[in-house]
């Protein structure tokens, strides 16, 4: 599982210090997905690349699968599948090639590579396509081959960075199906959108981060009962309509968790 | 994840399989030389044919009207236009020929103009036949040039005849001519090879380096290949030996075609001069050569594109890159440039020269091995560099990294320089070192008398100060690492003190002996001329205080080569090396750094400098700290340096002892016993040490 404690980053951007993530905290078990919203600048990026081990927190700490990121970056990385939606291909290489590389990249023996690939192929449905050119695959068929570079090792943790963002609705069927599967192979998922709508469809509790602020926390009842409104979409207006208003300490911060 | 050649192979077979069933890099590789080559060869047929011989038919000369041309050809057929037979034979034996042709009425310059001639000629007719004629050619076109330039001395020679028979000489003038000298090396051939080669691997290397770089980015790749476990350094090796082995495949390939080229045009006869064909083990050398030439441009290509967000970006940044590099490539071609001073520690230009020498059968050893070791260092300071570079967008946020980063200094202070740092302070102390002590030799060979002999001691501790000790310090500054820590200038225990103090008592006899080994083993040739030059120093030496010696030729190199080698560069490494290899990497460069002096290779000094080296390195490894090594380096080389001064004194310690032969198996006997002694001084004092450590952190409960 995933354990986020009281993360703190800050970066310096034309000599101002801009509070990317603040005392942001939460968890995810496994079979679990969690749903990390907010608009764009809200620190979902930025706190994901924490957990990858590609960012030192100023404070706090990330732990995947009992593996602190921040001690051991290796092994909490082999315990991580990140699929993004700017994820590309090699365009010269088959996808067979490129996802045994993949497998070679996180430390896979060759055979155990290959017989992951021939499952997962039969999951996603790539198998005929295992043999192309990936350049020469249509959008869909290179957004599976994708999904299936994120699982190539098997991690019990997954990180998925904005999945749906420019992809029509067979490609977002495709990852509804997708996190269904993780949630059967008893995954710990993660999703970053600002789709709140397809959130709500996917996700079994949500952090709302908003100025690098975790603002509300819990299942979708739980954020009902707080702030009053059905919909994840309301929540977020208000959210942003009250912070135009300068309010010195901020929103009003929900009861964290309910994990 | 353990480290592994065979993983680094595999991940580098991707980036080979990548690059190379792209179209583009096939396009540099295979077409651009079948289709340059031809062309190029076109040209040169072109040029060298139109400024060499004439052509076969003659040169065709214009003339207005048929009398024009019955007088010039007239003239032409006169014997006594002929130049004498030396001069006709010194310029390749053969009466070039004229072809005289009538234009009708048009005037000759007109159709010169429009390249119908070679030469126009105006003959102005009168009673006695020609009285004037004006020879018209086409400005910078070699054959019109050549053919005005012949004709006018035949007209000469024939004006020489007239006179001759006129003034019917009493004594003739005869002229003979001879060559001198050896044949002039820089043939075309030499000169146009090495540089054609080096723009080629280049070129080769240009696509993959921002493909597999930069291309990463623009396709997306980065952030998944930055996301998984694998170390960044990794990716990186792979990619490098990638581009180095496409820029090969490429500088083979051309090798190839320029060749075939060649052979099949008939130039290259032509430009070698029919004297000199390209033999087998320059051909491997010049390979060779190429091959730590990618190295160095790979890296840098690398380094270089390693920030660029996507291909439009990393050819921004290359493109100066590769004009800057045309420029003293280049130089190559102009005669009289060699390979020496300075240029021996130019990138790039160094290979060039040194691949026109091998080329022209001319090259040397010195210089060579100093071109390629700079080569090398700059390969792997560039290396170090892209590693840091590489993925480095990825990862931080704000993308505004640069060149400029790579400067800034850090907000917080770290215990001592990375690696990188080491790498990067080596590579630039190559060059640095070389230029100065080979401008401190040029000025006092320059100076010669006038200076006397403790201004130049005092001028070469500057200079140690100004490099070894300069450049680390101010890396130490900018990388705000802590100099406690960096320099390594914790206190030892006393006992490592004696004992290094008894082991420079035994150490001198060995350094000794190892110089009489490189000289027996052919590493190391005491030429009669160095002994002479040895002997003249230490003459010298007796004219100056003591004091001012220990103080410029033992204290400075002490203080100063051990803060560098056994502090600075040992505290960098030892995080991620073994004591072991710290010791031997360290004392190997310090054995190197000895070898450069001047733009003279001095071999027999390594042998005995890199043991010193070790001696050093293991007494800094032992004690944990810079200064026992400090007091030895002190103590080895005072005690060298007053023997010499005073070696009258000492005669009667060695009777019939002779300056180049062994020492007396009595002296070595106690110099081992001195060096054991004195290891095990160290040795136990440290042990001690390290044990009272841990006992005094027992815990009291």
């Amino acid at each position: 599982m995933l354990i986020i404690e009281r993360l703190h980053k800050s970066f310096l951007a034309d000599g101002q210090t801009v509070r990317a993530v603040e005392d942001v905290s939460f968890q995810v078990h496994p079979g679990e997905v969690f749903g990390l919203l907010g608009p764009n600048g809200a620190g979902k990026t930025t706190t994901m690349r924490i957990v990858l081990g590609l960012l030192m927190p100023d404070s706090g700490h990330t732990e995947v699968a009992g593996v602190r990121t921040q001690n051991d970056p290796a092994s909490a990385k082999s315990r991580l599948g990140f699929v993004s939606a700017t994820d590309g291909v090699y365009p010269w290489l088959t996808v067979r090639e490129m996802l045994l590389y993949f497998g070679d990249l996180y430390g896979m023996a060759a055979p155990d590579a290959q017989s992951s690939l021939q499952r997962l192929a039969d999951i996603m449905d790539i198998g005929p396509l295992l043999d192309r050119r990936a350049g020469a695959l249509s959008t869909g068929q290179r957004q599976r081959v994708t999904l299936v570079r994120g699982l190539i090792h098997d991690p019990p943790v997954m990180l998925l960075d904005e999945p749906t963002r420019g992809l029509d609705v067979v490609g977002v069927r495709t990852i509804f199906r997708y996190i269904e599967q993780l949630r059967e192979l008893n995954k710990a998922v993660v999703v970053c959108t600002h789709r709140l709508d397809e959130a709500q469809r996917l996700c079994d509790r949500f952090g709302l981060l908003h100025q690098g602020k975790m603002q509300y926390h819990g299942t979708l009842e739980d954020l009902q009962a707080i702030t009053g409104r059905e919909h994840l979409v309301d929540m977020f207006v208000d959210l942003i309509e009250s912070s135009k208003v300068e309010q010195p300490n901020g929103m009003p911060l929900a009861p964290r968790g309910t994990a | 994840m353990t480290f592994s050649w065979t993983r680094i192979g595999r991940l580098a077979r991707k980036e080979l399989r990548e690059t190379l069933r792209d179209r583009r890099t096939i396009i540099t590789l295979v077409l651009m030389p079948l289709l340059v080559y031809p062309l190029l060869s076109m040209a040169l047929n072109r040029f060298l044919l139109s400024s060499g011989s004439a052509p076969a038919e003659g040169y065709v000369v214009g003339v207005a009207d048929p009398i024009q041309r019955m007088a010039l050809e007239q003239l032409l057929a006169d014997p006594r236009s002929r130049p004498p037979e030396p001069i006709l034979n010194s310029s390749g034996g053969v009466l070039a020929q004229f072809r005289v042709v009538d234009t009708g009425g048009v005037s000759p310059v007109d159709v010169l103009i429009d390249n119908g001639l070679d030469l126009a000629a105006e003959l102005s007719m009168g009673d006695g036949g020609v009285e004037s004629i004006r020879l018209t050619a086409y400005k910078d076109d070699q054959a019109s040039q050549s053919a005005r330039r012949i004709l006018v001395e035949r007209l000469h020679w024939f004006r020489l005849a007239i006179l001759e028979q006129v003034l019917a000489r009493s004594n003739e003038l005869t002229i003979t001519v001879a060559d001198v000298g050896s044949v002039q090396s820089s043939s075309l051939l030499g000169s146009i090879i090495p540089l054609v080669l080096v723009l080629m691997t280049i070129t080769g290397a240009v696509y993959p380096a921002i493909d597999l770089t930069a291309g990463e980015r623009e396709r997306g790749t980065m952030e998944a290949l930055m996301a998984s476990p694998i170390p960044r350094t990794w990716l990186l090796w792979a990619k490098y030996i990638a581009v180095v082995a496409v820029a090969m495949l490429t500088a083979l390939a051309n090798l190839l075609a320029m060749f075939v080229t060649l052979q099949f045009s008939g130039l290259l006869a032509l430009m070698t001069q029919g004297q000199q064909t390209i033999g087998l083990l320059a051909t491997m050398q010049i390979l060779g050569l190429l091959l730590v030439f990618s190295g160095f441009f790979a890296a840098l290509l690398l380094s270089l594109t390693s920030f660029a967000k996507s291909f439009k970006e990393a050819q921004a940044y290359l493109i100066p890159v590769m004009l800057l590099s045309l420029a003293p490539a280049m130089l190559s071609l102009m005669p009289g440039v060699t390979l020496a001073g300075p240029l021996a520690v130019m990138p790039l230009i160094n290979i060039v020269l040194l691949a026109r020498d091998i080329l022209n059968g001319t090259a040397q050893l010195a210089p060579a091995v100093i071109a390629l070791a700079s080569t090398t260092v700059y390969a792997g300071a560039t290396l170090a560099m892209a590693a840091r570079l590489f993925g480095n967008d990825a990862v931080t946020r704000t993308s505004d990294e640069s060149i400029v980063s790579l400067l800034k200094r850090p907000d917080e202070a770290t215990p001592q320089p990375s690696v990188v740092t080491a790498v990067m302070v080596v590579a630039i102390l190559v060059p640095v070192t070389f230029l100065a002590t080979n401008g401190l030799m040029t000025w006092m060979r320059a100076s010669g008398a006038e200076v006397s002999i403790a201004v130049r001691l005092i001028a070469n501790a500057l200079v140690l100060m100004a490099t070894f000790g300069m450049l680390p310090l101010l890396a130490t500054w900018i990388g705000r690492h802590r100099g406690w820590t960096t320099y390594r200038l914790q206190g030892a225990s006393m006992g490592a003190f004696v004992g290094a103090a008894v082991m420079s008592l035994g150490g001198w006899a060995w350094a000794h002996e190892a110089i009489l080994v490189a000289d027996q083993l052919g590493i190391a040739l005491l030429s009669e001329d160095q002994i002479e030059r040895t002997r003249s120093v230490l003459e010298q030496w007796k004219q100056v205080s003591p004091l001012l010696l220990l103080v410029t030729m033992a204290a400075a190199p002490a203080i100063i080569e051990e803060l560098f080698f056994r502090g600075f560069l040992f505290s960098s490494l030892r995080p991620k090396m073994s004591g072991v290899r710290v010791v031997v990497t360290t004392s190997l460069l310090f054995g190197a750094f000895h070898v450069v002096v001047g733009s003279t290779l001095l071999i027999e000094r390594f042998l005995p400098t890199t043991l010193l080296g070790l001696v050093l390195g293991w007494v800094a490894l032992r004690s944990g700290s810079v200064w026992p090594g400090m007091l030895m380096h002190f103590l080895h080389n005072g005690m060298l340096e007053m023997v010499a001064r005073y070696h009258e004194q000492f005669q009667f310690l060695a009777e019939g002892y002779d300056d180049q032969s062994h020492l007396p198996a009595t002296w070595l006997l106690g110099a081992t016993v001195m060096l054991g002694m004195g290891g095990l001084i160290v040795s136990v004092s440290t042990r001690s040490g390290q044990r009272v450590k841990p006992m005094s952190d027992l815990p009291t409960t």
